[in-house]
Order: structure tokens, then sequence, then C-alpha cells
């Protein structure tokens, strides 16, 4: 699984990438193509790095950030050209370049680094030897052409050229054979360095990344995590960046949850509304950022790591492949319980299932589920309107509506009655009482009504 | 030297735009890089690309070398590059790529033969012509697509020359009204600069700005509405279209009787699609066309003669075509100096 696989989730994850201020291209093809970490040791070691990078931020000036960003902007995919060193070829021109270019960036920003003993935190091999195999003439700019200083005849070759231009296109022809000599003895100089360079193209791109990530969490305010020791995930004021920002544009607030989830199976219930789904993108979200090593947007987060995460939503893109919305859904839950019959350690945060069939067929089908899954070794997260038995499931209920707001923080219940709200939030939002007061009066009439309709 | 050069260096970036194939644009390029003071200035020069000329992307063959003097700087493709004639050093590899490659950027060290193959697109020109503005070069020649203007745009370069000739029509008249044209539209006046400022940062629709300069947008109105109404059309003092301005649009405003004396504004001259019926009806019934940047047209050179065969003669050219344009007029290949 890596990164790309994962971007366009509808939790959310898109949206942490285009707001992540990377320098180069190369580096975040670096980033898409990392796979998720699913061990601890990993994951620790990465944000050991992350946290390095982030004291280091907050601890440089603006300008000395600024022309470390400038130097990154100038690092390139030159992974052809090392394939071709590797291999023994002869470089040509552009490629030689490509490699002076990528080792005086290495060197610049090695220096840069040190000057902060940040160096030793992501190593950059040492490659002055390759600036001198391609800077004869130590100047010390990242130029290149076969310098008159590799061949003696050649110069005198070019000088004729000069003096004599008619003669040019003869000139050239045999200075051609010179040049090439000299490529294929570069070639065979460079070679051994071949590692080297890749290993800096490398390190140049996890230093890309690390700054990007220490800038996105002071920016957003985003927390590093701990790893979970007992496989319940907790988090305090957790938020979503990006529905955070939306709501920020249109002058409110976004009021930040607190939840544990983990060994027992966790129901959430709510009135509509109530931001039950946000909060089930936001446990998928932060989840993945912690296994690919980004900043988590909670005042504190504890983490347990997992080998696989499925994130069952009411899915657009299925709806497209002809699938029926019902249909889809049934499909990405089915994945999940064959996972489950793995020995994996899994996470699913499903939103809502069978919600679009009828109360009394859907009920059954999400207390049957329960109870499936109860009996696996996973960590499950299930949102539903409807009244279920909750089993050996723990329940929370968004506070619901009060006072005319809806407080979306999350408490504790005993069993997994959810409130009925529907009206009242319809009448808040203006609909048209006509429809409203109607079906309050169908309300009234029947003592039990198709929502309340358990069994 | 030819007058023009030195008007060449009053500003930072020239395009050169043929009509036509065969109307003399490389011998134009040729013309102006040989004359330039590559001693005092630094010169780069590139060409918009490849994708305006299908047959040389095909045949990769037929799109003429451009003799270099040591010292210039010049923008082509990968695959240009490895087929140089000429001593060189590479100062960048660009990201982007074009379908002979990416982007490379070098300074000649001896003079000799390229074939020029640059940025793309209009926007990665541009982007270009940044970098070597900041790399400290005075002068970017480019050599233009044909018969497509998008890098004589001023919103790319400042200055033109157009090349034309026999090729582009065998009929002097005709030669010298088409071509009078396009320099007519060259030529647009600006309009003030307070609409200058309020205008230049829309880029599509139509706005309107009334006689007390409140700006309003036409959304119900496009460059192809049947019909031009809106509410205020009276007071309404300049009518701006961002995107294309095609006949039927001109043709309406000036059917308009509300849009009398109203002033047109455009995005600059690349931006007009009419033909030159049209812009003729329009400026006799008083109607004005202003542009918001302008390209300072240099020069306008002629080749008589067409690829069939077909010479016109030189000196009646250039003098018709002067007198048609109020300009001068050379023809390169006979005042080669």
């Amino acid at each position: 699984m890596q990164l790309k696989n994962v971007i366009e989730s509808p939790c959310g994850l898109r949206f942490m990438l285009d707001e992540l201020e990377l320098q180069s291209g190369f580096a975040r093809r670096w980033l898409l193509d990392s796979p998720m970490m699913t061990r601890d040791e990993e994951i620790t070691a990465c944000y050991d790095e992350l946290r390095r990078f982030a004291d280091f931020v907050n601890q440089v000036d603006h300008l000395y950030i600024n022309t470390l960003s400038h130097k990154l902007c100038g690092l390139k995919d030159i992974r052809t050209t090392i394939k071709n060193l590797k291999q023994s070829s002869v470089l040509d021109d552009i490629e030689l370049f490509e490699v002076k270019h990528l080792a005086i960036l290495a060197t610049d920003v090695k220096k840069l680094l040190s000057q902060h003993g940040m160096d030793t935190v992501v190593e950059i091999p040492a490659l002055d030897e390759v600036i001198t195999i391609l800077d004869p003439d130590g100047m010390k700019i990242a130029t290149f052409y076969i310098y008159d200083s590799y061949c003696a005849q050649l110069k005198d070759l070019r000088i004729q050229m000069r003096q004599h231009p008619e003669q040019q296109d003869d000139l050239l022809l045999q200075a051609g054979e010179l040049e090439e000599g000299v490529r294929q003895d570069l070639s065979r100089q460079l070679h051994p360095w071949a590692t080297a360079i890749e290993q800096a193209q490398l390190a140049l791109a996890r230093i890309d990344v690390n700054l990007a990530k220490a800038m996105q969490m002071s920016r957003m305010g985003l927390s590093f995590p701990t790893l979970s020791p007992d496989g319940t995930s907790r988090y305090e004021a957790m938020f979503h960046p990006q529905v955070k920002e939306a709501l920020a544009q249109r002058g409110r607030s976004f009021q930040p949850v607190n939840i544990a989830y983990g060994q027992h199976p966790t129901l959430i219930t709510g009135a509509n509304m109530g931001g039950k789904t946000v909060v089930l993108k936001t446990l998928t979200l932060c989840q993945w950022l912690f296994q690919f090593g980004f900043g988590i947007p909670a005042a504190s987060a504890q983490i347990a790591v997992r080998d696989e995460i499925y994130f069952c939503i009411g899915d657009e893109q299925s709806v497209e492949k002809g699938l029926s919305s019902f249909a889809a859904e049934m499909k990405n839950i089915d994945a999940v319980i064959k996972a489950s019959r793995e020995n994996k350690k899994l996470l699913a945060l499903i939103d809502e299932p069978a919600r679009t069939t009828n109360p009394t067929e859907g009920a059954a089908l999400v207390t049957a589920l329960l109870q499936v899954l109860a009996g696996r070794d996973m960590s499950l997260v299930m949102t539903t309107h409807y009244d279920i038995e909750p089993g050996d499931a723990r329940c929370l209920r968004v506070k619901g509506f009060e006072n005319g707001s809806m407080d979306y923080r999350l408490v504790e219940v005993q069993d997994g009655e959810v409130p009925h709200e529907a009206l009242n939030i319809a009448q808040s939002l203006d609909i048209d009482s006509e429809w409203i007061d109607l079906a309050r009066k169908h309300l009234d009439a029947s003592p039990t009504t198709t929502l309340d309709n358990k069994h | 030297m030819l007058p023009f050069i030195d008007d060449i260096l009053r500003y930072d970036s020239l395009s050169i735009v043929g009509l036509e194939k065969n109307t003399g644009k490389t011998e134009c390029l040729k013309y102006v890089l040989d004359r330039l003071p590559v001693q005092d200035k630094h010169i780069a020069v590139t060409s918009i690309g490849i994708d305006g000329e299908t047959v040389d992307q095909v045949t990769r063959t037929q799109k003429p070398e451009i003799v270099l003097r040591e010292g210039m700087y010049f923008g082509t493709s990968e695959m240009h590059y490895r087929q140089r004639r000429l001593v060189s050093e590479l100062i960048d590899v660009s990201d982007e790529n074009t379908s002979l490659g990416r982007v490379v950027t070098a300074r000649a060290l001896t003079s000799g033969k390229i074939l020029l193959s640059g940025p793309s697109s209009a926007s990665s020109l541009k982007r270009w012509m940044g970098e070597m503005r900041q790399a400290g070069i005075d002068l970017v020649v480019i050599d233009g697509a044909l018969s497509r203007m998008s890098s004589a745009s001023p919103a790319v370069s400042q200055s033109m020359i157009l090349a034309t000739g026999a090729a582009y029509s065998a009929n002097m008249s005709t030669l010298v009204s088409k071509t009078a044209h396009i320099v007519d539209l060259v030529n647009l006046d600006l309009t003030s600069d307070a609409n200058v400022k309020v205008l230049l940062p829309l880029d599509q629709g139509v706005w309107s700005i009334d006689s007390q300069g409140n700006l309003k947008a036409l959304d119900a109105i496009t460059s192809l509405s049947r019909d031009i109404h809106f509410e205020g059309m009276e007071d309404c003092q300049t009518l701006y279209v961002a995107g294309a301005l095609v006949d039927g649009f001109l043709e309406k405003v000036r059917k308009n009787k509300s849009l009398k004396q109203v002033e047109l504004v455009v995005r600059d001259f690349t931006k007009i699609f009419v033909t030159p019926q049209q812009f003729r009806l329009f400026h006799k019934a008083g109607g004005r066309i202003h542009v918001l940047q302008k390209s300072k047209l240099i020069a306008v050179t002629v080749n008589p003669t067409s690829p069939s065969g077909y010479v016109l003669d030189s000196d009646t050219l250039c003098n018709k075509l002067s007198e048609a344009i109020g300009l001068p007029v050379y023809d390169l290949l006979k005042n080669k100096d």
C-alpha cells in the first residue's frame, strides 16, 4: 500500500498533500510512492526524524529557511541518468550536467544543514569527488560542457574553430570524437559513485518532505502522536483540517472532538447533522497520516498501528461504475469481512451501513454485521441511524441539538438508542412547516414508528 | 546597420512572427541575430516550439538551422541540443517535457548551427523568459510559430517583427490589405490607465464600465451571444471582452443603438478574430477598439518570392505596404548589406 493508492480517499488525504509545501516534484513523487508503515519501530524512527525537523524549523530564521527551500527547488528527478550510470553506459552532456547539478546541490544543502547540526539527521553522502571530476577548472558553478582542460587536443581544435569558422563542420567532427572519449572516461570515473549519487537524491527528497511536514505541523496546529501500547487509539481535541478551513472561511469554528476506540467495536449514533461522518473521516485521515508519518490534527493522539485500514462510506465512484449505492456498499463491507478472516490487524471505519435500504432489513444487517465483526481481532468504528442491539460494543452519541445549536461532542451512552431529533433539526433549518407539522402528527399518532422498530 | 536593430534593443523581448511559411521569418531571425551587439548585451534565443508547425514535428528535418554567435544563450529541446553543431555550455535542463524532450538552456562557446525548438506553450515560454531575465539576460529573441500570434502577444514579448510576403498572397493588393489588417490590430491604441488597472486581472467574461466608473460583470453575455442587452446599457462607456472577439459580436455592438458611443476593449490584439471587412465597418460606423496591452511593432519584412516561384516586384511591394501601414518595410534578402 503506497500513499498514492489512498490519496483520493474521501477522508480528505488529498487536501493534506495539497497543503504540503514541497519544493520539488521529485520529492512529491517519492512521497506518493512511499509505502504505508506498519511496524512500530519504523513509525517511531520516522517521527523522531520529523521532530528534529520541527524543532529545527522553530529555531532558524525565515531567511535561512528560504535559502534552503530555494536550493531544494532545484532538485530534479535524474533516476534514468543514475540507472544509466549504474549500467556503465556512457553518459551524454545532459546527463553529466544533471549529475554535476545534483552533486553541487547536495553539497550545498549538506553545508547549510551542518550549520545547525542537521546534516546527521538525514545523511547526505559526500560528493566532492564527483564535483571535482565534473569541474576540472574548479569553477564551482552548476553548468557543464566537455571542458577544454579535459583534453589538450580538444582545446587546440576549438581554438582553430574560432579562427577558421569555414572549417567548423570538419573540426566539429574531429572534436566530437575527442569529446566522446572524454565522456567515456568521465562515465568510468563516475560509475563507482552511482549509489552515492542515488542516495544523495533520495536524501534531498527526504529533507524536502520532512521540512514540508514540519512546516505544515506548525501552520495547521498538528501534533506528534505516540504509539498506543494497548491497541486503543485515543484522541484529544481532534479536528478535520479541511472541514475546519471550510468553516473558518464562513466565519465559523470547528468544535474539536475527544474519542477513544480500539479493543471493542465502537458504535457512534446521533442526530442528523451531528458530525458523525466527519468524526469517521477524521479518524480515517488520522490513521493514514500516522502510518505515513505526518503531523496529526489533534491536541494529542495515541494511535495503534494497523496492518490494513478500511474506510467504507457511500462511494460516488462505485455508483459511477454502474453499481447501485447499496451494491457498492455491500461489496465494500464484504471486503472487510473477508479480510477479517486473515490473521491481520485491521481497522474498519464504516459509515452508516445499509442506510439506503428499508429500516427493518437495514437494522437487521447492521446488527448482524456488528455481531460478525465483534468476534474478530480488529478495531471497528461504525456510525448508524438505526436502533440496534449494541451487544459488546461501546456506544458513543453525538451530544446533539441543544438550545438551538449543535453540540458535536461525543458522550458515552449505555445503549445504542438513537436520539429522535430529526424533526427538531428540520424545523431549525426552516423547512416548510406544512410538511414538518404533518410529520409530527403522524409520529404522535403511532406509538411505534418505523424508526423505533427495533426487532 | 538597418535602423530597427537599435529599436529592438529598447525592449527586453522580441518575437518574430511569419504570416505564412516562406514569408522569410527565418531569414529575418538570421538577419537580426547577425546584427545584435552580442559583445555588449546578453542575448537569448528560443522558439515557441514545434506545436504550431506539425510538418516539422513529423519530418523533424525541415526546420531550418539558426546560426548562433559565440556568447549567445539559447533554449531548445533535448533532441535538438544533441544535434547541435557548435560548442556550448549547459546551464539548465527544465522539468517541462515537450514532444522532443525537455527544454535545455545553454550558452554558445563558439558560433555554430542549432535547431531551435523551445518551450511548447505561451505560458511555459513566459516562465522560461522570466528565468532568463533573472539570470541577467537583456534581450530574448523568440522565433514565433507560423500563423500563430501567441508568442507575439504583449503578455509574452514586448516587441515584434512581422514577416509577410508573396507566400501569404500572390496578389499584391490582397497581400497589402491582409497585412495592413494585422498591422492595424497590432497598433490598436491602449485604453485608459484606469481601465487597464481594473480590467487586467479579469481573464474571462464580458464586463461593462459605466460613466461613474462602476464595473459590472455581464454574466448573461458571451462573445457568442445572439443579442446584447443588459441593464444600464445606455450608460455603458466601456465594454470589455476578456476572451476572443469575433465577427458576430463586433457586428452586434455596431448595430446596437445604445452602444453607439461605447469603447470596446480587448485584452490584446491576439484576442481579435474578426475579418478585415467587419473591422472596417466597425471603424466606419465610428466604433473604437482599444487594448489593455500592446506590443511594439518594430518592423515589417517582406519576401516577394512565393514558393511556387511567383515573384512580386520588391520595391513596389515595399512602397505600397509602407504606405498602407505607415511604417518602413524591408526586403531583407534584397537589402543584404
